[in-house]
């Protein structure tokens, strides 16, 4: 029905879809909400910017029915809302993608779209039914509704989800189960799932954070598309070049606060940075020369396999000097996790051998490792970087636990593990943490989260720092402050190997530069003596042919828009 | 010794084993299926056969103690669904409890009903066709003369796979129990799709109970269900969460069930002139003994459990994501 809304432009810009005015959300002990406002016109890309925890998703929970807020009212459509859950807010049209996609992988695509919205099967739909007693039979109340809840049509859902499907262009078998799907065709059933359901308001919880840059690439054209038919997007992101090349207005929140709506157009990048961080942004990053040492890590002919046995790296030699930062650049899944895991001792290699600071330790258990100074900052940091459910004190000291200062070899000094958990949250800067001993690591922002992580790892002041993309998904501020923190530990003479998408980030902070490509490494090289295009080429399997580099160009262009996390442009 | 009749015997055992099993089977897979472990099976069949005795001799119909039975199975389900559900209490705990719940009660109300008299279900073949049936040599009077409850178990299998695979209610529950948080986004009430699913589970549990007692067994007994519960946990797990499999499971283990207690005329030691005689009597005399035939259920389950995860066949298998978690919405 929203293609109704198809108007004259001037109409379109001066009517507002959704007025949210004064909304107070409050946790125990946080303002999640303070007083936000947010209007969105028909038609518009609407920008939501803020930093990890600025109260950006609780604002959309509210919007979505999920939560309750504490004051405030919404008007939809001119009319007032009332939101107790999200049926509510699907009946007055509105969708929502989640960042972490609400499909269930068992279920087909058809199935998980029309899920909850009760098709009863072709005999008993109003169209089938026909004349007669019997049609009068059927269309009764009491038989509906028990067709309603006994039966399943997907013949008709199946059709209207793949003719939209085709409409935009989406290449998804709508019978497949989402399981089979990768994370680009799950974030289109997504969409497919709000446009199924007539939405006027389309709310995107920060969509790029899973894509590829070609595939974010393709959300903006779908996203340009669905306004022109008439839908209204709220975009939800902490990505400053996102806002600037699809928005059409922004809305910037800060811990909790409401900053300000502008129109796009008329600010730039580091204001816009301003605004959500408080302060102004560095994006230019001081290296110092220094020199390098002895080597860290040597690691010669590493092949490893993944969890499900299929050989992932194969011979890879990689030597690390104490004080340079050596960067690896690849398209995620060419062996990086598991490159990243050997070389800090959590996954055995198949072959191959690896020296820390001249020992062999290719088949010690990680505690070796640990011992011999190395620290891991996973790519995972929900699952591989912290325990979700222990406090951020216990999380602290998980690597240096049997450490002299935190008791003797039977009884903790709960003390003494508290205050200096204290000390890393404060020299990290890791907000939401009120009380170290009652506050879990899950409940941290990824910021944040990572914030501490990283924390946990340089307060040991390690030989070697193997970070596995240290700033995907975290928000500009972090990401300065963790670049920051990477440069000063090289500088302290610690080896750190890098792993990242980002080749902004690489180019800025390596000394040397790798490239793998399935599994070996295609390039070795230093940020002097390459460019973005040379490595962006190598990176997708590029010396082969003539038609894979070709195939790399509007790649790598997508590649250093959609990574580069925030910073500006250069 | 295994000649014709110890054969038919047999079929004829296992079918009717078979019932009790697939009743209660099926009420805890659509419980798991919504997310709901419910370990308090044993329990509410208890409590299903004991009050289907009550009834029946009141008021003189095993029809009416069928359903008093069942509603009561439903009643005791509740607990289960209010703590679990309503307050998030812990499944196994909760369950467990039930188990222990209906196990007490049954056995200080059930010593007064223990001599009871009253007719229970009588055998019958189906109606129109079953003449016909039953004059099939062999299977005929095996699968297709028993108690009614045997009918309705074997119509409630494809019931109950109708409802988990073709129908928007089905989809619902198995939304639940896969990821309530996905669900509730997408308009489904959580809360009372988790609790009519624990309140059919209950419901089922306690039919089984009541085909027990007024079919099975025809008389009440203390502890009548003598671990049955705990043997349809262990099937549903054993079935991969889906109806069909859990048919093959239940006549499979009724099968382990009815040469347990046929293990005496059993004999299967091999004659002394045989040369390994010596050698393999000790052990089939061991696999024979009553007590550790009750356990082959149990060894089943683990060998298919092992097995899906040795062999990775992870996508064939049903098991329910969000099974054991509790929701609420505001606690992400």
């Amino acid at each position: 029905m929203w293609m109704s809304y198809i108007q004259p432009s001037v109409t379109v810009m001066t009517d507002d879809l959704l007025r949210m005015e004064s909304i107070v959300k409050t946790f125990p002990g946080v303002i999640a909400n303070d007083h936000v406002d947010l209007t969105v016109r028909r038609g518009e890309i609407h920008g939501l910017l803020g930093e990890n925890g600025a109260g950006k998703s609780t604002l959309m929970k509210v919007l979505y029915g999920l939560y309750a807020p504490d004051e405030g009212t919404i008007r939809f459509d001119g009319e007032p809302l009332r939101l107790d859950r999200p049926q509510d807010a699907i009946d007055a049209g509105i969708g929502m993608v989640h960042q972490h996609f609400k499909l269930i992988p068992r279920l087909s695509v058809t199935e998980n779209i029309v899920l909850g919205s009760r098709e009863p099967a072709a005999p008993f739909r109003q169209e089938n039914l026909g004349d007669g007693p019997l049609a009068t039979l059927r269309s009764s109340g009491p038989v509906q509704a028990v067709a309603s809840r006994f039966s399943l049509g997907l013949d008709r859902p199946k059709r209207r989800i793949s003719d939209l499907a085709d409409q935009y262009g989406f290449d998804i078998d709508v019978s497949a189960p989402v399981r089979e799907l990768d994370v680009g065709q799950r974030q289109r059933v997504e969409i497919l799932k709000a446009l199924y359901r007539d939405v006027d308001l389309l709310i995107l919880d920060e969509p790029t954070a899973v894509l590829t840059p070609v595939e974010a690439e393709r959300l903006f054209e779908t996203l340009e598309r669905l306004v022109d038919d008439g839908l209204s997007v709220i975009l939800i992101t902490h990505k400053l070049k996102e806002v600037k090349s699809v928005t059409d207005r922004v809305t910037v929140l800060r811990e909790g606060e409401d900053i300000g709506t502008v129109e796009t157009a008329t600010v730039d990048r580091s204001e816009l940075a301003r605004m959500m961080v408080g302060r102004d942004v560095l994006f230019e990053i001081d290296k110092p020369d220094t020199t390098v040492g002895e080597p860290v890590l040597e690691a010669t002919g590493v092949s490893a396999i993944d969890d499900r046995g299929v050989d992932k790296l194969s011979s890879v030699d990689v030597r690390v000097d104490a004080g340079e930062i050596v960067g690896i650049a690849g398209v995620s899944g060419n062996g990086q996790k598991q490159l990243a895991e050997t070389v800090a001792g959590v996954r055995d290699p198949t072959a191959g051998t690896i020296e820390i600071s001249g020992q062999e330790l290719a088949d010690a258990p990680p505690e070796e490792f640990v011992a011999q100074g190395v620290s891991f900052v996973p790519e995972d940091r929900h699952e591989h970087g912290c325990a979700g459910d222990l406090s951020v004190m216990h999380n602290a000291v998980m690597k240096d636990f049997r450490d002299e200062q935190f008791g003797d070899s039977v009884l903790f000094d709960y003390g003494s593990v508290g205050d200096f958990a204290s000390e890393l949250v404060d020299d990290f800067d890791v907000r939401g943490v009120s009380d170290v001993t009652a506050n879990c690591a899950k409940d941290l922002s990824g910021g944040n989260l990572q914030k501490l992580i990283l924390a946990r790892e340089l307060a040991r002041d390690p030989e070697l720092l193997v970070a596995n993309q240290p700033t995907r998904g975290i928000d500009v501020g972090a990401i300065e402050f963790v670049r920051e923190r990477l440069l000063e530990q090289r500088n302290r003479g610690t080896g750190v190997l890098l792993f990242s998408e980002d080749l902004d980030e690489l180019f800025d902070l390596s000394d040397r530069l790798l490239v793998i490509y399935e599994g070996e490494i295609v390039l070795r090289t230093t940020p002097e003596e390459t460019t973005r295009e040379q490595v962006s080429v190598e990176m997708n399997g590029g010396g082969d042919a003539q038609v894979a580099v070709a195939d790399a160009d509007p790649a790598d262009a997508a590649t250093r828009r959609a990574a580069d996390g925030g910073r500006s442009e250069q | 010794m295994t000649d014709a009749s110890f054969l038919i015997g047999l079929a004829d055992a296992t079918v009717s084993a078979s019932t009790v099993l697939i009743l209660a089977g099926l009420g805890e897979l659509i419980s798991e299926r919504a997310g709901i472990l419910n370990l308090g099976v044993e329990g509410m069949i208890l409590v299903g056969a004991l009050s289907g005795v009550v009834a029946t001799v009141m008021t003189g119909s095993y029809w009416i103690g069928f359903a008093v039975g069942s509603i009561c199975g439903l009643l005791t389900a509740t607990i289960h669904a209010f703590l679990c559900i309503s307050l998030k209490a812990d499944q196994a705990i909760s369950g467990i409890m039930l188990t222990l719940l209906g196990t007490g009660v049954t056995t200080y109300f059930g010593q007064q009903w223990a001599s009871a008299q009253f007719t229970g279900f009588p055998d019958r073949t189906l109606p129109v066709i079953g003449g016909l049936l039953v004059e099939i040599p062999l299977l005929g009077p095996t699968v297709f003369e028993g108690p009614a409850t045997d009918f309705i178990a074997l119509g409630l299998v494809v019931a109950v796979w109708w409802l988990l695979t073709r129908t928007n209610l089905g989809l619902e529950m198995i939304s639940v129990g896969e990821d309530p948080e996905t669900a509730d986004t997408m308009g489904i009430d959580v809360f009372r799709m988790r609790y009519l699913a624990v309140l059919i589970g209950g419901l089922l549990a306690g039919a089984a109970g009541a085909h027990l007692s007024l079919a099975f067994n025809g008389i009440w007994t203390n502890n009548i269900a003598a671990g049955q519960g705990w043997i349809a946990v262990a099937l549903v797990i054993f079935a991969r969460w889906r109806p069909g499999r859990l048919l093959v499971g239940a006549y499979l283990f009724a099968l382990f069930n009815s040469l347990r207690l046929r293990s005496q005329s059993l004999d299967l030691a091999l004659g002394p002139e045989s040369p390994l005689a010596g050698l393999l009597n000790p052990v089939i005399e061991f696999l024979l003994n009553p007590a550790i035939m009750s356990m082959y259920p149990y060894i089943v389950t683990l060998v298919v459990l092992v097995a899906t995860i040795v062999l990775r066949r992870d996508d064939d298998s049903a098991q329910p994501a969000a099974l054991v978690q509790a929701y609420s919405r505001e606690a992400d």
